[in-house]
C-alpha cells in the first residue's frame, strides 16, 4: 500500500503542492487530474522519490519511502511524462541497462527484454538507436522499463502520449489487467476519456489543493455530473469553455 | 557626430533584422555560433563571447612576445647594428600565417555539421511563406559572416601589434604602413583560405557521399583535418629555417604546404616579389585560395540541393550510426572488474556513448590528433632514426611516444566525461543511483583505463619486443600502466558524477590554472617520466623503484580522498561555477 500523508512542497517561497493525503491499495487504479501547474508532476516526483517533500511523507507498506530509497523503487514502475531516453542507445540496450540497475539476473533479464519487446512490436527496432524511434517508440520503451520488473506500485505520468491507437487500447487493457492481479496504479492523466474508463478511484487537483477525493462513481455523484468533463469542468476551469473559443477566432479572423 | 553614426547604423541594423531576409541571417549567424541545440542537447556550446576570445588570444599573446623579440634596446643589447624587418621576421610571419590558419581551421572545423541547414530548418522555416532560395542565399550570407569573422578576430590583434613591435622604433610611417599591408593581406588571406578549405571539404564529402556514408565519415575526415592542422603548426618551427638554407629549387617542395604560399604573398607586397620563387608562391596563394573558394561555392550549392531540399524524403537519421563493434568480447574481462549492477549498468553507457556520440568522439579524437602529432614530432627530433630502435634500452624518443598517446587519450577522454548527453534523460540514474555509495569514480576509472590501456599497453609490449626483448618490453608496458593509472587517479581524484549526465557551467573560475596544469603535465608524462623510465630500464632494481614511488602518489591520494567530506562525494547532477575568490 501506498501512501502519502499530508504532502506539501515548496519552491523557494512559491508553494507547490499543499496537504496532499492520499492512499492506494492494491487492485487500485487512482486517476489523478488537474489542469496544467496544478502540482501533479511535483505530487508523481515526491511520490518516486525523485523529490522531498518540504513537509509530509510518502509512506510504502507502512515505511518513509526515504528510510530506503533502494528497496522501495526496486518494487516501484515509474512512467515518466516526457519520454527522454538516450538516443545513442539502441532500445534493447537501454532496457538492458534499466534491467542491470533493477538487479534483475540475467537469464530473466533476457527473457523478459525479448518478451516485452516483441509484444510491443519493438523487436525489428531493437538495434535502432532511439534518436531514431518515433514519439510511440520511445514511450513504449519507458512502458516496458517501468513493467519489467513485475512491480507492486505503477506511478504512470501521461502514459499514452504519443502512443497509436492499437497501442493506447493495449495500455488500456493491460492497466485493468496489472489492476486484476493486485497491483496499485497510480495514474496521472489529461485524458479524460480515459481516466474515466480506467481509473477506480479520482484524484482532482486545483492550485496545489485536493479539490475532490474517491472512488470515481462516489466523485460523480457528489458533484451530481455524469461525465468526468462536466466534473472537471464544474470544480476545475473558472473560464466558459465555449466563450474563450469565441473570443480566439474572433482575434484570428479580425486580425 | 560618432554618436550619430552609431545610432544611424543601429537604427538601419535593427531595420534590416526585421526583415524576412535580415531575420534569417541573424538566426543563422546565431545558429552557427551557438549550435542551436535544444535545451540539454549534446553540444559544447561556450557562447559568442567565449568563443571570440579564445580565437583571439593566440594571436594576442605571440604578437605581445614579439615587443620582447625586435624591441630597440634588445636589438641593440644583442648587436644588430643593420636590421631589415623584411627579412629578420620572416621566421615570425610565417608562425603568424600558420597560427591564423590554424585557428580559423580548427574553428570552421568545430562548427562542420552547422554548415548546412538541418532537418530542423527545414521543418521550422519551409511551412512559412519564404522562397527557398532566401534560406539558400541567407545561409550562404551566414557562413561569409561566419568566415569573415573568425577571420577578422583571430588577426585583429597581430595586425596592429606585430607591425608596431617590429617598425614601430624606425620612427617611419610609411614603413609601418607597408609591413603592415603586408602582414594584413596574407594572414587575413591565409586565415580565408583555411575557413573556405575546410568548408570545400565538407561540401564536397557531402555532395558526393550519400547521406549514411557522409555522417559515418564526417568524423574521420574532420580527425584528418586536425592533424593536419596540427602538423602544420608543427612546421612552423622548421620550415623557416628551411627555407633559408635550402636551394630556390628545393624550395618548392616546401611550397606544397600552404602557408609558405601564403609568406610569400607577403613578401611580394613588401617589395620582395621579383624573386622567382616568391612570385610563383604568390600565384600559388592566389590560385589556391579562388580555387577554395570556387570549390566552397560550388559544393555548397550541390549539397544545398542534395540535402536540404530534400529532407522530407529521407528518413530522420538520429545520432550517429551504432558501431557495429560489440563490447562482446570484452564483457568477461568487465564482468571481473566490474563488480555491482548500477557500475555495469553505467560502463556500458558510457562506453557507448563516447563510442557513438558524435561530439565526444570529436573531443576524443582531437586530442587524439594531437597525441598523434605531438609523438610524431618527438619521433622526428630524433637526431638519428635508426638510433630510435638502437642501443641497449629504448631510446628517449621511443619511450616517450606511449606516454604522450596515453595522456592525451586520457585527458580527451576526461575532458569528454565534462560534457552532457541528453541531460533531461538522466532522469533513469537520478531514479535508481544510491547518491552516498561514490560509485562515479569506479565508473570513470573503468572507463579511462580501458579505453587507453587496452590497445596502448598491447601494442607497446609488441612494438619493443622486437627491438628490446621479454624484459624490456615487460617492464616498459608495466611502467606505462602504473603511469597511467597514477594520471587517472589523480585526474578523478574530486571526480562524483556519472559521465555525460551531469551540466556543467559555461566557465570555470579554475579554468585558467586547469590548462596551465594540463600543460605542465603533458611536459612531466612525457618528457621527464620518459627520462626516468630509460634511467631505471638499464637496471632491474633502478625500475622496481617505480613501484614504491607509484604506491606513494596512489597512497598520497587515497589519503587525500579519505580526508574528504562525505558531502563533497556525494554524486551529483548539477554543477555549478564556485568563484575562486
Amino acid at each position: 500500500m501506498l501512501e502519502a500523508r499530508g504532502l506539501s512542497k515548496f519552491y523557494g517561497s512559491v508553494l507547490a503542492v499543499q496537504d496532499i493525503s492520499f492512499c492506494l491499495r492494491p487492485g487500485q487504479v487512482m486517476g489523478y487530474l488537474g489542469p496544467n501547474g496544478s502540482g501533479k508532476s511535483t505530487t508523481v516526483k515526491m511520490l518516486t522519490g525523485l523529490l522531498e517533500p518540504s513537509s509530509g511523507q510518502v509512506v510504502h507498506e507502512g515505511k518513509d519511502i526515504h528510510n530506503n530509497l533502494a528497496a522501495y523503487r526496486k518494487r516501484l514502475g515509474y512512467v515518466p511524462e516526457e519520454a527522454n531516453l538516450y538516443p545513442n542507445l539502441t532500445g534493447e540496450e537501454y532496457l538492458d541497462m534499466v534491467a542491470t540497475l533493477r538487479a534483475m539476473s540475467e537469464p530473466r533479464k533476457k527473457k523478459t527484454i525479448r518478451s516485452l519487446l516483441q509484444l510491443f512490436s519493438l523487436w525489428p527496432h531493437r538495434h535502432i538507436t532511439m534518436g531514431a524511434y518515433s514519439k510511440g517508440m520511445r514511450q513504449r520503451i519507458l512502458l516496458i522499463g517501468a513493467l519489467m520488473d513485475n512491480p507492486d506500485v505503477l506511478i504512470l505520468d501521461e502514459p499514452l502520449s504519443g502512443l497509436d491507437v492499437t497501442s493506447a487500447l493495449i495500455i488500456k487493457n493491460l492497466i485493468q489487467a496489472l489492476s486484476a492481479r493486485g497491483k496499485a496504479i497510480f495514474y496521472c492523466s489529461h485524458i479524460l476519456e480515459v481516466v474515466e474508463k480506467v481509473c477506480s478511484h479520482l484524484i482532482i487537483l486545483r492550485k496545489g489543493q485536493v479539490i475532490a477525493h474517491g472512488a470515481t462513481t462516489e466523485v460523480r455523484e457528489q458533484i451530481g455530473k455524469s461525465s468526468l468533463e462536466g466534473i472537471f469542468l464544474q470544480l476545475v476551469e473558472e473560464r466558459d469553455v465555449a466563450q474563450v473559443a469565441d473570443e480566439i477566432v474572433e482575434v484570428v479572423v479580425s486580425s | 557626430m560618432i554618436g550619430h553614426v552609431k545610432q544611424f547604423l543601429r537604427m538601419r541594423w535593427e531595420a534590416f533584422t526585421q526583415t524576412p531576409f535580415g531575420c534569417l541571417l541573424r538566426l543563422f549567424v546565431v545558429r552557427m555560433f551557438h549550435g542551436g541545440a535544444e535545451a540539454g542537447a549534446e553540444e559544447l556550446d561556450i557562447g559568442v563571447g567565449a568563443t571570440i576570445v579564445l580565437l583571439a588570444m593566440p594571436g594576442l599573446l605571440v604578437s605581445l612576445l614579439m615587443f620582447e623579440k625586435y624591441g630597440s634596446l634588445i636589438r641593440f643589447l644583442r648587436g644588430d647594428g643593420v636590421f631589415d624587418p623584411f627579412t629578420a621576421t620572416i621566421p615570425d610571419e610565417y608562425f603568424f600565417i600558420v597560427l591564423s590558419m590554424v585557428v580559423t581551421g580548427a574553428a570552421a572545423l568545430w562548427r562542420w555539421d552547422r554548415i548546412f541547414l538541418d532537418r530542423r530548418d527545414y521543418m521550422n522555416l519551409v511551412p512559412l511563406p519564404i522562397s527557398i532560395r532566401s534560406l539558400f542565399f541567407a545561409n550562404l550570407c551566414a557562413i561569409l559572416v561566419l568566415a569573415g569573422v573568425f577571420t577578422l578576430v583571430v588577426n585583429a590583434a597581430p595586425l596592429i601589434l606585430f607591425p608596431a613591435a617590429v617598425v614601430g622604433s624606425q620612427g617611419s610611417f610609411s614603413l609601418f604602413l607597408r609591413f603592415a599591408t603586408g602582414h594584413t593581406v596574407a594572414v587575413f588571406l591565409a586565415s580565408t583560405f583555411s575557413c573556405f578549405a575546410v568548408f570545400a571539404l565538407a561540401g564536397l564529402l557531402m555532395a558526393l557521399l550519400p547521406a549514411a556514408v557522409f555522417r559515418r565519415l564526417s568524423l574521420f575526415a574532420r580527425f584528418l583535418v586536425a592533424i593536419w592542422l596540427l602538423a602544420v603548426l608543427g612546421s612552423s618551427f622548421a620550415v623557416p629555417q628551411l627555407l633559408t638554407e635550402i636551394s630556390v629549387v628545393n624550395a618548392h617542395r616546401v611550397a606544397v604546404l600552404p602557408p609558405v604560399s601564403f609568406l610569400g604573398l607577403s613578401r611580394t607586397v613588401w617589395g620582395r616579389g621579383s624573386e622567382t620563387f616568391v612570385a610563383s608562391m604568390t600565384v600559388g596563394a592566389v590560385v589556391a585560395l579562388g580555387l577554395a573558394f570556387l570549390t566552397a561555392l560550388l559544393t555548397y550549392v550541390v549539397s544545398f540541393r542534395r540535402s536540404f531540399i530534400r529532407i522530407p524524403e529521407t528518413p530522420d537519421a538520429g545520432p550517429l550510426p551504432r558501431v557495429s563493434v560489440s563490447l562482446s568480447p570484452l564483457a568477461r574481462l568487465q564482468k571481473g572488474i566490474i563488480h555491482t549492477p548500477s557500475q555495469r549498468a553505467c560502463y556500458k553507457f558510457v562506453a557507448r556513448t563516447l563510442l557513438r556520440s558524435e561530439s565526444h568522439l570529436q573531443v576524443v579524437l582531437g586530442f587524439l590528433a594531437l597525441g598523434l602529432v605531438a609523438a610524431a614530432n618527438t619521433l622526428a627530433s630524433a637526431p638519428n632514426p635508426q638510433a630510435i630502435v638502437a642501443g641497449r634500452t629504448p631510446s628517449l624518443e621511443f619511450l616517450s611516444v606511449p606516454l604522450i598517446l596515453s595522456y592525451c587519450m586520457v585527458i580527451g577522454i576526461r575532458f569528454a566525461f565534462e560534457i552532457p548527453a541528453d541531460l533531461r534523460a538522466n532522469w533513469i540514474f537520478r531514479f535508481w543511483l544510491d547518491r552516498d555509495r561514490h560509485e562515479a569514480r569506479a565508473i570513470a576509472r573503468r572507463v579511462l583505463l580501458m579505453f587507453s590501456l587496452s590497445w596502448l599497453a598491447p601494442a607497446c609490449f609488441l612494438l619493443t619486443l622486437p627491438f628490446w626483448g621479454w624484459a624490456i618490453a615487460l617492464l616498459h608496458t608495466t611502467i606505462l600502466t602504473l603511469c597511467t593509472v597514477v594520471l587517472v587517479e589523480i585526474l578523478l581524484v574530486r571526480f562524483r558524477k556519472i559521465p555525460f549526465t551531469c551540466s556543467y557551467p559555461a566557465f570555470k573560475s579554475h579554468s585558467g590554472i586547469m590548462v596551465v596544469a594540463y600543460m605542465f603535465g603533458f611536459v612531466l608524462f612525457s618528457d621527464y617520466l620518459a627520462q626516468m623510465e630509460r634511467w631505471s630500464l638499464s637496471d632491474v632494481w633502478r625500475a622496481i623503484s617505480f613501484v614504491p614511488l607509484f604506491l606513494i602518489v596512489v597512497g598520497a591520494l587515497h589519503f587525500y580522498r579519505k580526508q574528504m567530506l562525505d558531502m563533497d562525494k556525494e554524486l551529483i547532477f548539477e554543477e555549478v561555477s564556485v568563484s575562486g575568490f
